[in-house]
């Protein structure tokens, strides 16, 4: 019963996220597509809950629908004409791309079905964010200290481009 | 612990770099409301200093010591990445220089130019170390950033603009698509780790599943290397990026893309099988992958390259060539291609470094980068002329210049490897190659030129610059003992795990 009602939580999710999903793609309103990602974002974020990984769900909601949309919400908001905006997408080319994506749908589908992933039951997983936070200080030290790199030249690069344009000295 | 601070001795020219970035942003600050000239000259010194540091501590490190895991096994500091170091360093001194010297560049801050090449050194650094799945992802994406930022550094300019946009669209894909080829390969194998991957690749056969995880990653390895059919944002990326970013782009990435494609193949696909040749796992034929992109991408990049009237183009489409060439020598099997590609890559730097240079300063005189606007060169500064002929004849690999020996290296691989088509199919590229090398060499030695002719000058700074880029490509045949080294010590790629 309870596996049940945990399959019919995972579909409807999964779902959620799927449709979503697809509007953020076709939808012709910006600020509606911002909102439908939300709510795919929200989505994963259960995902990673059913996965047993309670900090990565957490950094999810956080990082994902809590600071990056918001600040695409505001990104979209304080952009001139944005109602009127004449957005072109998924008119051109419908028959080749919709094609090619059920052939990748396909192939991906037969992969999954067919390698042997060595799933396990890993029974109760536990909190997760001690041992996340071991490994970043630990194994992950170099990768950990290179993101930190990867975001100065990122928030470096994004004071760049923001500066008026044609500033010259 | 420990082993993170052990590790750091083997970490000094990044350590450098790191501490190069770190003034260069802060004195970048300090010297907001100086005049331009002198900001920009400071700047450029604390760089270059940073940059030569670099290169001195890892020509030291080259071949010095016994090949070891750093970080907890993140990165292998072995023959490979001692190697690759000084080529890094070597191509961004050059385009520290280049940079100088060019007009597209002039009048501009530079102090996040010069941040993010010292950053993107580095990067190109750890990308040629990575043993583990997560490193390579990371440090790739480190380098795409970056040069996403470099690309679109003239945010006046539309071009500059446009090439950006194109290139972080081409690149969210591709790396997205190798991100997702990673992710399905840690599930079927359970570690990140290159060497573990290989051990339980070779416990079971995983046919085709795996081979499309191999082509998924091989679209981002092909997106930084520049190979068909993964190139289409190179030629338009190329043309509108500032010229010495485009030189950067033509050596650093690819070299960097060229160590990662050797280590994730050569290490995480494959055993050692003795004598220096390895056996692939997992029962995916990556052999005839790379065989048929580098097909694709030496006769695409050459035939293309025909047809083009921007010398930036051209350009363009000859390094997509020189991708295929030493893709070629990837398909070898052994360390024989991983020598070839190491010992092509350092005469690379030089030749199509020279070639940009050469764009650069006509640049300065002519403000054209068509190749129409090269004609008469020859009667108003046959030292240029020289130069791009040297350049050019190296890139089309005629003897007695270096680019011979460094064709000859590749073939020589591929041909003792018994794939003796593919030899024939690089030689017959070879050919086509020479014609569009010639054709610019043609314009600007017989051609007439049409309207006003002002003269060349060139500041000390440019001779010695063509200087240090001509010499090795007139000396390569001498320059052999430290090819030699620089090849040996690529041999001891398979020493760990």
């Amino acid at each position: 019963m309870e596996s049940m009602a945990s399959a019919a939580i995972f579909y409807g999710v999964a779902a959620l996220v799927l449709g979503s999903a697809l509007y953020v793609v076709v939808g012709r309103n910006l600020v509606h597509s911002a909102f439908a990602l939300v709510a795919a974002f929200f989505g994963v974020a259960v995902f990673y809950v059913y996965l047993g990984a309670d900090f990565l769900a957490g950094a999810q909601v956080l990082i994902y629908v809590g600071g990056i949309l918001t600040l695409l919400l505001f990104g979209v908001m304080l952009t001139n004409r944005i109602y009127n905006l004449n957005l072109r997408s998924g008119a051109i080319q419908v028959v080749p791309g919709a094609l090619s994506a059920g052939l990748v749908f396909a192939l991906l589908v037969w992969i999954i079905q067919s390698v042997d992933w060595g799933a396990m039951d890993a029974g109760d997983p536990g909190p997760t964010s001690e041992s996340i936070g071991r490994l970043l200080v630990g194994d992950y030290l170099l990768p950990f200290e290179i993101a930190s790199v990867l975001l100065l030249i990122a928030l470096m690069g994004a004071a760049m481009l923001v500066r008026r344009r044609g500033s010259r000295s | 612990m420990s082993d993170a601070v052990q590790s750091l001795s083997r970490f000094l020219p990044e350590l450098i770099l790191m501490g190069a970035l770190a003034v260069v942003i802060v004195a970048d600050l300090f010297t907001q409301r100086r005049p331009l000239k002198s900001s920009t000259d400071l700047l450029n010194g604390i760089a270059l200093v940073g940059l030569l540091g670099a290169l001195v501590t890892s020509w030291q490190a080259l071949g010095a010591g016994e090949a070891q895991p750093l970080f907890a096994s993140m990165l292998a500091d072995d023959g490979l990445l001692g190697v690759f170091r000084p080529i890094f360093c070597l191509t961004s001194i050059v385009v520290l220089l280049l940079g100088m010297r060019s007009k597209e560049l002039e009048g501009v801050r530079l102090g996040e130019m010069l941040a993010l090449l010292l950053t993107v050194t580095a990067a190109l650094m750890w990308m040629a170390g990575s043993v583990n799945l997560v490193m390579i992802y990371l440090s790739l994406e480190t380098v795409s950033v970056a040069s996403y930022l470099m690309v679109g550094y003239l945010s006046s300019d539309r071009l500059s603009n446009e090439a950006s946009l194109k290139y972080i669209l081409f690149g969210a894909v591709s790396t997205g698509a190798m991100l997702f080829g990673l992710s399905l390969l840690y599930g079927m194998t359970g570690t990140l780790d290159l060497y573990g991957v290989r051990a339980a690749l070779a416990e079971g056969a995983f046919g085709p599943g795996l081979l499309f995880v191999l082509i998924l990653i091989a679209a981002g390895i092909g997106f930084k290397i520049a190979a068909a059919p993964f190139h289409f944002w190179c030629p338009d990326v190329y043309t509108g990026a500032p010229t010495p970013v485009t030189a950067f782009l033509s050596v650093g990435p690819k070299a960097a893309g060229f160590a990662v494609l050797i280590r994730f193949f050569y290490l995480g696909m494959a055993e050692p099988a003795g004598g220096g040749a390895i056996a692939p796992v997992g029962g995916a034929d990556w052999q005839m992958l790379l065989m048929m992109l580098a097909v694709i991408t030496m006769t695409l990049g050459n035939v293309a390259a025909l047809l083009q009237t921007n010398v930036k183009r051209l350009l363009a489409y000859s390094s997509i060539a020189h991708a295929g060439t030493m893709l070629m020598a990837a398909c070898v099997l052994s360390v024989d291609g991983v020598q070839a590609i190491a010992a092509y890559l350092a005469i690379y730097l030089f030749m199509n470094l020279g070639a940009f240079a050469v764009v650069i300063l006509a640049h300065r005189v002519t403000g054209s980068f068509e190749i129409d606007s090269y004609a008469g060169f020859w009667k108003r500064s046959p030292l240029l002329t020289v130069a791009m002929g040297i350049f050019l004849f190296s890139l089309m690999g005629i003897p007695p210049f270096a680019g011979f020996l460094a064709k000859w290296y590749v073939f020589a691989a591929v041909i003792n490897a018994g794939l003796g088509w593919l030899a024939v199919i690089g030689v017959l590229n070879a050919a086509v190659a020479a014609f569009y090398y010639v054709k610019v060499l043609r314009v600007m030695v017989i051609d007439q030129e049409t309207g006003p002719t002002p003269a060349l000058a060139f500041s000390r700074l440019d001779l010695a610059l063509l200087v240090v880029l001509v010499v090795p490509n007139v000396l390569g045949l001498l320059f052999w003992g430290s090819l030699d080294r620089v090849t040996e010590v690529s041999q001891t790629l398979l020493e760990l795990g």
